[in-house]
């Protein structure tokens, strides 16, 4: 359970090579809202943005009862195995092989929360604690620049709509997915949070070669800015 | 004297730009587009380089980087290959592997000795007197390589990238342009990939005098352009095939990793030079070199020559040089009969002499060596490779053409596994069998008429499309018809031999006779004996003709003899391509800002940063540790722990999992309570420890060591997969984060931060509750890994960095210090406690380390029971033993790995040796003989300098407990 007077560093320490202009605390965490300006985030995303959304409250569940679980609290489930649906409040639910999902909330959602506070009892079902760094990366150039860290072909047309793949970006272990967020193509990716900082300084630094670089969370969603 | 020609339809040099630059010296120009070899050519200049043995001026071979006579140094980097190295405007070169310079290198005496220096001369030479073999390897290793190494090479980040497509095609000439469009027709994604700065291969160079070439190309490549679904790199090469159609693309600016659905390797072939003496002299090149250098740098090679060829591809040389304005004097040809009608009488018809079943016996040097006087040709026996000298000619002349075959460019299809057989209507290896979804075409396939080539392209193409399961047409390809491309010998024996076969590494005809003598007379023997293609180009232009010598001598056919072994990469390649960005992951813990900032010294521990100590000013790292050692003896440490491996196991079979995988037993394990875990693996060797605690009937929490977290965690889902228990495993080693307070105050620091009854009565040692510290939820375990008295906090990792300040803020005024690594290994040798993986390694079992008590060899199956039931019946042969140094001793200090001693026998090594200001005295652990291991028994340690030093085996721990005060 989340004790909310308490604010959680996000498991990405940025420094280095770009320093946030605006830290804000979302759902009890500290994390970046903005790089810069606006007009050099909106340039630099153009381009390749990276945003920090490890704030997002997410649930994780696994087990052979794990699919009776979650429906009967409602969860809109992915039938396939290695695949996403997005909830309507805008969580998304991920199904990672046959019995394990991620369930990550969108800034107005609260699903990860609610299954949280009631944790599953029944038999076959265990709650898997999650400290991801979550990120979210598009622009024009991103296809260079997952080109560069993964060895899968994560272009549209290799990558199916609702595909979850789970590989190795920069030489560590990730769950990818690409979805559509407000009309924009973009791809989210999560890996193990004490890996953040790695995974964090690695992107920004190939897509700052590239023209892009680090963007704030408000860049994603606006009603956080 | 200027070289150039007038400007020409499909050159490769931008004469509206004008680039300087230097080669040994001395100042010169050149066109943009233009290598280093092509610009100096232009020049006039003829010696470009030395060779690697015997210092032998070398001019232009193959003018494709299929030989090393022309290999530079600009200052920064080494071993350019100034045949195909476009020049920037203002690199000053100098040639590699001389001793002041091309013209006055002054070790080119080394070429008049050299029939004493045979093959084989190395090894046989020095290696007696033994004494003496430093001096004499001091002086090989020095005379030894080619350009130097550039130690402050600045580090250029060459980017590693991932691409994917539906068929890759290697090599862009025609065969290869051919099979791209008709795949990308059918909708393929297609990548088409080629080592030269254009496409077009042979028809950008091979044109036997006539323009229309050169528009086929224009037409085909103007296709290419205008379909989308082909990319074409140029100026990168297939640097080798792997598993699953991966294939490495090696550009100037880094590498791309193509995993194709489909490859056709259409790469071409290298064309071989004819073996006859003086034939490495600076104005002798391959035909196709001397095309090159016509077509594409708009260069004449020489100003009048002749063309020795054994092959029709001759004719078509003499015929490029004609039309480029050299005198030809005349063509020589090897063969009696068999040439191509129609080229013969081309040339005949331009005025030139055709001289058949004659040979070039030696090319005659000018003066220094530095080019061409003279060619000496005489009557030439085929079947027997015999010259009538008695009927020589001598012809003046200031170059020579050489044409006398192919070996296929086939280093990729050998590495895919493909069989190759060979062909004696092209003398030539091709094909036999490909593997699933590798295909070949062109010359590689042993297709060389040009309308075929681009027929076999279209065929290569549509078999890709039917292995893809997509339709496809039938396209049938003509058998080769007329002479064979390649001469099945080339070689001319002259008694004063400098006849080469391999250029690189200066080797001649004798040579191999001589490894035959030998006994090296195996092509993988001779290979290593005699050095050939185990220079820089990996025997482009010489493996062809060692086999075909080595099956001479031998009396065999061709294929009797095979092929060498072709590995990766299919040219040399910098470090720095495979380097890449360097990219290095570490895990942090959610405390690494604060460590960074209270000044630590991080320690790679696996993936993991870890604070080994925390710095002071004006103390050496061995005083903070043993301050920090200190303090937790005194009063209290605090250290970070959040890289231990932590996984949660829930199910009915939890306890019968661990009760298998562990050598404990852990279904009698109550509530609440931790038990030590001893791995095994099935040898009986112990791999890891750690500790279980039991959260409830079905639920357990297990920590284990850092550096075994990852395996443990594999291991732990391969058993589970194999016994198919029900059991559910998490690995929450980066969602937790951990924090250990230990020390005689430590009870009452984290007493201030938790509302639990942390008295020894209510909470005893080695158990775990879970209540809330700071405010947050937390597990909390009574440990004694470096202290007895210690309290290890586990919590959610967000949560780690909240937890540790409220603990620093409780302990402040109780003389709570944070300690690094470091000091945890100090400690943890002061309680006696072992370091699997440190004091133990890869065959160790846990007997030798005293770890009887862990091992419940009565329970049912565990792993590694079987092999400890025969290990228990054999005798120990040695033992795991703590033990302290004289406290008066002052001498060298022991370290880590040092031997044990016994009446001159090897008896065992130090494991982990430190002096402890706590116990006032070195103390460490070493493995002794049993009969040594009982506590006051004394044994040796030799030190790295070769002192004994006395030892006295104790108990532990080293220091006196705090028994829960």
């Amino acid at each position: 359970m989340q004790n909310t007077s308490i604010i959680q560093p996000s498991p990405i320490t940025y420094g280095h090579i770009a320093e946030p202009s605006k830290i804000g605390s979302v759902h009890g965490m500290a994390v970046a809202l903005k790089f810069g300006n606006g007009d050099e985030e909106s340039k630099r995303r153009q381009l390749i943005g990276i945003a920090d959304i490890s704030c997002l409250s997410r649930f994780g569940v696994k087990g052979p009862n794990a699919v009776q679980w979650l429906r009967a609290h409602k969860v809109d489930l992915p039938e396939e195995r290695n695949s996403w649906v997005a909830t309507s409040s805008g969580a998304v639910v991920l199904r990672l092989g046959n019995s394990e999902f991620l369930i990550e909330d969108s800034p107005t959602s609260s699903l990860a929360p609610s299954l949280a506070s009631d944790p599953p009892k029944m038999f076959g079902v265990y709650t898997v604690r999650r400290s991801d760094a979550s990120l979210v990366l598009s622009g024009s150039r991103v296809q260079e620049l997952l080109a560069e860290v993964c060895t899968l072909d994560l272009s549209e047309k290799a990558l199916g709509k609702n595909a979850v793949v789970m590989t190795q970006v920069a030489g560590i272990s990730a769950t990818v997915l690409r979805q559509s967020l407000n009309g924009e193509t973009v791809y989210r990716l999560w890996c193990d949070g004490t890996y953040g900082t790695y995974m964090w300084h690695t992107l920004v630094e190939i897509a700052e070669e590239l023209g892009g670089g680090a963007v704030g969370l408000s860049s994603y969603f606006k009603e956080l800015a | 004297m200027s070289m150039r020609l007038p400007r020409s339809t499909g050159e490769w040099i931008n004469r509206d730009k004008v680039i300087k630059f230097s080669f040994e010296g001395k100042d010169y120009t050149a066109f943009e587009g233009d290598t280093v070899s092509s610009a100096l050519w232009a020049a006039g200049e003829r010696a470009l380089g030395r060779s690697f043995k015997y210092h032998r001026p070398r001019g232009v071979l193959s003018f494709a980087n299929h030989d090393v006579n022309v290999m530079l140094t600009d200052g920064l980097d080494t071993n350019i290959r100034g045949d195909v190295v476009t020049i920037r405007d203002g690199q000053k070169f100098v040639a590699v592997n001389t001793d002041g310079g091309v013209r006055n290198d002054k070790n080119k005496y080394i070429d008049s000795i050299s029939p004493l220096l045979p093959v084989g001369f190395y090894y046989k030479a020095f290696h007696t007197p033994r004494r003496m073999f430093p001096f004499w390897e001091n002086i090989i290793r020095k005379a030894a390589g080619l350009g130097i190494v550039n130690f402050n090479f600045p580090r250029v980040t060459k980017r590693k990238l991932n691409r994917h497509c539906d068929l890759l095609v290697i090599g862009a000439g025609p065969a290869g342009l051919s099979a791209a469009l008709v795949a990308a027709e059918a909708g393929l994604d297609v990548v088409v990939v080629d080592e030269n700065q254009y496409a077009g291969g042979s028809l950008s160079y091979d044109r036997a005098g006539s323009g229309e070439l050169a528009t086929k190309l224009a037409d085909l490549l103007s296709m290419v352009n205008r379909t989308p679904n082909i990319k074409l790199y140029t100026g990168a090469y297939a640097a080798g095939y792997y598993t699953d159609h991966l294939v490495p693309i090696v550009r100037a600016d880094g590498i791309t990793k193509v995993r194709a659905k489909s490859v056709i390797v259409a790469s071409g072939a290298f064309e071989q030079p004819p073996v006859f003496r003086n034939n490495d002299l600076p104005g002798v090149m391959l035909g196709s070199a001397a095309q090159r250098m016509i077509h594409r740098y708009s260069t004449k090679p020489f100003d009048k020559g002749l063309v020795v060829t054994a092959n029709d591809h001759g004719y078509r040389v003499a015929l490029d040089l004609i039309e480029a304005g050299v005198k030809v004097l005349a063509v020589v040809d090897l063969r009696a009969s068999g040439q191509n009608a129609d080229l013969m009488s081309n040339v005949v018809r331009k005025g030139i002499a055709v001289h058949t079943g004659q040979c070039v016996y030696e090319a005659v040097p000018t003066e220094g060596k530095f080019g061409v006087k003279e060619a000496v040709v005489c009557p030439f026996d085929e079947a027997t490779a015999t010259v009538d000298t008695s009927k020589a000619v001598t012809i003046p002349c200031d170059g020579i053409a050489m044409s006398a075959g192919w070996a296929p460019a086939a280093a990729l299809l050998y590495q895919a596994g493909t069989a190759m057989r060979y062909d004696y209507t092209v003398q030539q290896f091709v094909p036999a069998k490909l593997p699933a979804g590798v295909f070949a075409a062109g010359k590689v396939n042993g297709v060389f008429d040009l309308a075929q080539r681009v027929h076999d392209g279209a065929r290569a193409a549509n078999d890709v499309l039917r292995y893809l399961g997509k339709p496809a047409a039938d396209v049938v390809v003509s058998e080769h018809a007329g002479a064979a491309p390649s001469h099945p010998y080339p070689v001319v024996p002259h008694p004063k031999a400098k006849n080469f076969v391999d250029f690189d590494e200066d080797l001649q005809l004798k040579d191999f006779i001589n490894g035959a003598k030998e006994g090296f007379d195996n092509i993988e023997l001779m290979k290593r004996f005699t050095t050939v293609g185990m220079g820089p180009s990996q025997g482009k232009h010489s493996n062809m003709n060692a086999i075909r010598i080595l099956a001479r001598i031998r009396g065999l056919p061709v294929e009797k003899i095979g092929t060498t072994t072709a590995r990766p990469f299919f040219h040399p390649t910098p470090i720095g391509h495979l380097a890449g960005r360097g990219l290095h992951p570490h895990r942090l813990t959610p405390m690494h800002a604060w460590h960074e900032e209270a000044g630590a010294e991080f320690v790679e521990v696996g993936p993991w940063m870890r604070a080994a100590y925390y710095k002071k000013p004006g103390l050496s790292k061995a005083e903070i540790v043993q301050e920090e050692a200190l303090a937790v003896r005194h009063a209290a440490g605090i250290i970070d722990g959040g890289s231990l491996g932590k996984f949660e196991l829930q199910g009915p079979d939890a306890s019968e999992f661990l009760n298998r995988f562990y050598t404990g037993i852990f279904s009698s394990q109550k509530i609440g309570e931790t038990r030590y875990a001893l791995m095994l693996d099935e040898a009986g060797v112990v791999v890891d420890d750690g500790v279980v605690s039991r959260l409830g009937l079905e639920s357990f929490y297990v920590t284990v060591s850092t550096s075994n977290a990852a395996a443990v965690y594999r291991e732990m889902q391969r058993c589970l997969q194999t016994w198919k228990l029900n059991v559910g495993l998490t690995n929450v080693t980066g969602a937790v984060g951990l924090i250990n307070v230990a020390g005689p105050k430590a009870r009452q620091i984290v007493a201030k931060t938790t509302s639990l009854d942390i008295s020894d009565k209510a909470f005893p040692f080695g158990e775990i509750r879970e209540t809330e510290v700071a405010g947050v939820p937390a597990r909390i375990i009574r440990v004694g890994f470096v202290s007895d008295l210690a309290f290890e906090i586990h919590m959610a990792a967000g949560y780690a960095r909240h937890v540790w300040d409220a603990l620093l803020a409780a302990g402040k005024d109780e003389g709570l210090r944070p300690f690094g690594t470091d000091a945890q290994r100090l400690l943890r040798l002061e309680m006696g406690n072992h370091l699997v993986g440190h004091d133990t390694d890869g065959l160790t079992n846990p007997f030798e380390i005293g770890a009887e008590w862990a091992i419940k060899m009565a329970k049912g199956f565990f792993v590694g029971q079987r092999s400890l039931k025969i290990i228990a019946k054999r005798p120990l042969k040695k033992r795991l033993v703590p033990f302290v140094l004289d406290e008066s001793y002052k001498g060298q200090m022991p370290q880590e790995c040092n031997l044990v001693i016994e009446d001159g026998q090897i008896k065992g090594r130090t494991t982990s040796v430190s002096y402890s200001k706590s116990a006032g005295r070195v103390i460490g652990f070493a493995y002794v003989d049993p009969n040594q291991a009982s506590p006051g028994s004394r044994f040796n340690i030799r030190t790295d300098s070769g002192v004994m030093v006395k030892a006295t085996v104790v108990k532990a721990p080293f220091v006196s407990l705090q028994q829960g005060a």
